[in-house]
């Protein structure tokens, strides 16, 4: 019998929840996560809004003055080479494996391996290379690459955790998670592995979020209640976000001896270049489309056996057009017509962290069976014609459930993902 | 309207203020070291050494280290690693703007050999 992944455990620091009932109430009741945020402390900066994480704090560099929510114990030993959004994975990572019911004893074997994704700490890097100047590179924080380099959250969440099993992180801007979550099925499918933990995650800040605006990619729109708006005719860019996602994945026969529950089977996964631009997608959605198709054909399903598709549109004027392109040629021209929604009108655009945190609310949506609503649309693009972007979520148990992400220079990863058989 | 955490994005950093640096230690090492510099006395530093070493104990210890024996292993006994020995110096470096080289540390092992090795590199710093 084919080995295949399940989802066991989920684990949630975002914008609209911290916690998977706070995060299930905000997808069902279309409960969006922004707030007016001050960039820099300065009021002639365009952008007004983020997806803030609430709870957390982070007022200096130094971890003794982070906040963060009651009930998660953590060593100076963790800390001290945390980043924050380093701090956010472990607290996820926490919540999944306690939903999981797995205890950190069993993840030591090595049959235990960990994929993770982030762009690492522009503001811990910023500081690092800047004591490094001030001292004319006499001396630095000993911290100060393992807390800020893109990696920093496997090398930390590997050592806190114990891992022995295959440990790799992911780098491809907006898909990285989800590639991290495509290997990391094929580990549990190759039989290389019997359980992998999957983490995405961002700081939300400043360095992390602002330097999109100079590809004018972000939103100037100052209210929270419509800045993102994927799909609509006035969207104008992508609200920032950050936090962290963790999914436990697990070879379904696994999950099943030890009586875990099961969310949802990732049943294929597909990634293809636009081969285009280091920046803007494809305007026919080309590398998207391929890689919707190879995700389907993964999973040895049709475009008319899907039931909801968690688009990657991000809110930006040529992203959502190219994938509304994309969506109409693998679906509409061949007359499916899956609901389609973006959640990150509701979360706010989580750069590396977006493909877990995606595909963890669409296993939420599948076990819970509902679908979300495509939030903050008012006016339809017309490039939308054809595509079905429900309201209000929906009262529907999806069977089958598409996750989109796409990623600069063209890097485009989907998942497929099955309702339990 | 939610602040944003970043403070570091200036270029270069400033040097950070030394009561900045200590002010998550106990008010004794705060005060111990107030006194340092006063009056330059090296000997007045321990409750700021044994402070600085209980703030990067990677554990924290089960009793204060101005209990435990000054022979104790720091390393072996204490649960410190090299990661945290480097915080330390790195710590010390920037608060008496020295420079330790990594030559003078292998011969660190003990709480007093630490103590007597930043009492001596502080004492015989070139602006003391």
């Amino acid at each position: 019998m084919a080995l295949l992944p399940v989802i066991t455990g989920l684990g949630f620091i975002t914008s609209i929840g911290n916690d998977r009932a706070t995060v299930l109430r905000s997808l069902r009741e279309l409960r969006h996560g922004f707030a007016p945020f001050d960039f820099l402390g300065n009021p002639q900066v365009p952008i007004k809004v983020a997806g803030t994480i609430k709870d957390f704090a982070f007022p200096s560099l130094n971890s003794r003055d982070w906040r963060w929510p009651v009930g998660y114990a953590i060593e100076r030993e963790t800390l001290r080479s945390l980043a924050p959004h380093g701090l956010y994975a472990l607290c996820a990572l926490e919540q999944a494996l306690a939903d999981a019911g797995l205890a950190r004893a069993d993840l030591t074997a090595g049959s235990t391996g960990l994929f993770c994704a982030s762009a690492g700490s522009p503001l811990l890097l910023t500081n690092h290379i800047n004591q490094m100047h001030a001292t004319r590179g006499m001396r630095g924080d000993p911290m100060g690459i393992v807390s800020s380099i893109a990696g920093t959250l496997n090398f930390n969440l590997a050592a806190h955790y114990k891992i022995a099993g295959a440990v790799c992180g992911f780098v491809s801007a907006c898909a990285s998670s989800s590639h991290a979550l495509g290997y990391a099925m094929d580990e549990i499918r190759l039989g290389r592995q019997s359980r992998m933990l999957v983490v995405g995650a961002e700081d939300m800040n400043a360095e992390s979020i602002l330097p999109f605006a100079s590809l004018r990619a972000l939103s100037t729109n100052p209210d929270p209640a419509t800045a993102s708006r994927p799909f609509d005719g006035r969207r104008d860019g992508f609200v920032g976000t950050g936090g962290a996602v963790a999914l436990i994945i697990e070879d379904a026969a696994l999950a099943r001896r030890r009586g875990a529950r099961i969310y949802a089977e990732l049943i294929g996964w597909g990634q293809a270049g636009d081969g285009h631009s280091v920046a803007i997608s494809h305007p026919e959605g080309a590398g998207l489309r391929e890689g919707m198709r190879r995700a389907l054909a993964d999973g040895h399903v049709n475009p008319a056996d899907i039931d909801y598709v968690n688009a990657h549109a991000t809110s930006t004027t040529a992203g959502d057009r190219s994938e509304a392109i994309a969506l109409q040629a693998t679906f509409t021209a061949g007359g499916a017509t899956p609901r389609v929604s973006s959640t990150k009108a509701l979360t706010g655009h989580g750069l590396s962290l977006a493909g877990a945190m995606e595909a963890a609310f669409s296993a939420l949506a599948i076990a819970e069976k509902f679908i979300p609503g495509a939030a903050h649309l008012e006016e339809p693009d017309p490039i939308c014609a054809g595509l079905d972007l429900p309201r209000t979520s929906l009262d529907e148990a999806p069977r089958l459930v598409l996750n989109n992400s796409s990623g600069f220079g063209g890097s485009n990863v989907c998942h497929v993902l099955r309702s339990v058989s | 309207m939610e602040p944003s955490p970043s403070l570091s994005s200036a270029n270069p950093a400033p040097p950070a203020n030394p009561e900045d640096r200590i002010r998550h230690l106990p008010e004794t090492a705060q005060a111990a070291f107030r006194k340092f510099r006063a009056l330059g006395d090296v000997t007045a530093l321990d409750p700021l050494i044994f402070a600085i070493l209980e703030n990067y104990a990677p554990r924290k210890p089960t009793q204060p280290l101005a209990d435990v024996p000054g022979s104790t292993l720091l390393m072996d006994t204490l649960g410190f690693d090299s990661l945290a020995i480097t915080e330390i110096v790195f710590f010390t470096e920037e608060l008496f703007e020295i420079t330790i080289a990594n030559e003078e540390l292998i011969r660190v092992r003990t709480l007093d050999d630490l103590r007597g090795f930043i009492q001596r590199k502080v004492r015989d710093r070139p602006s003391a």
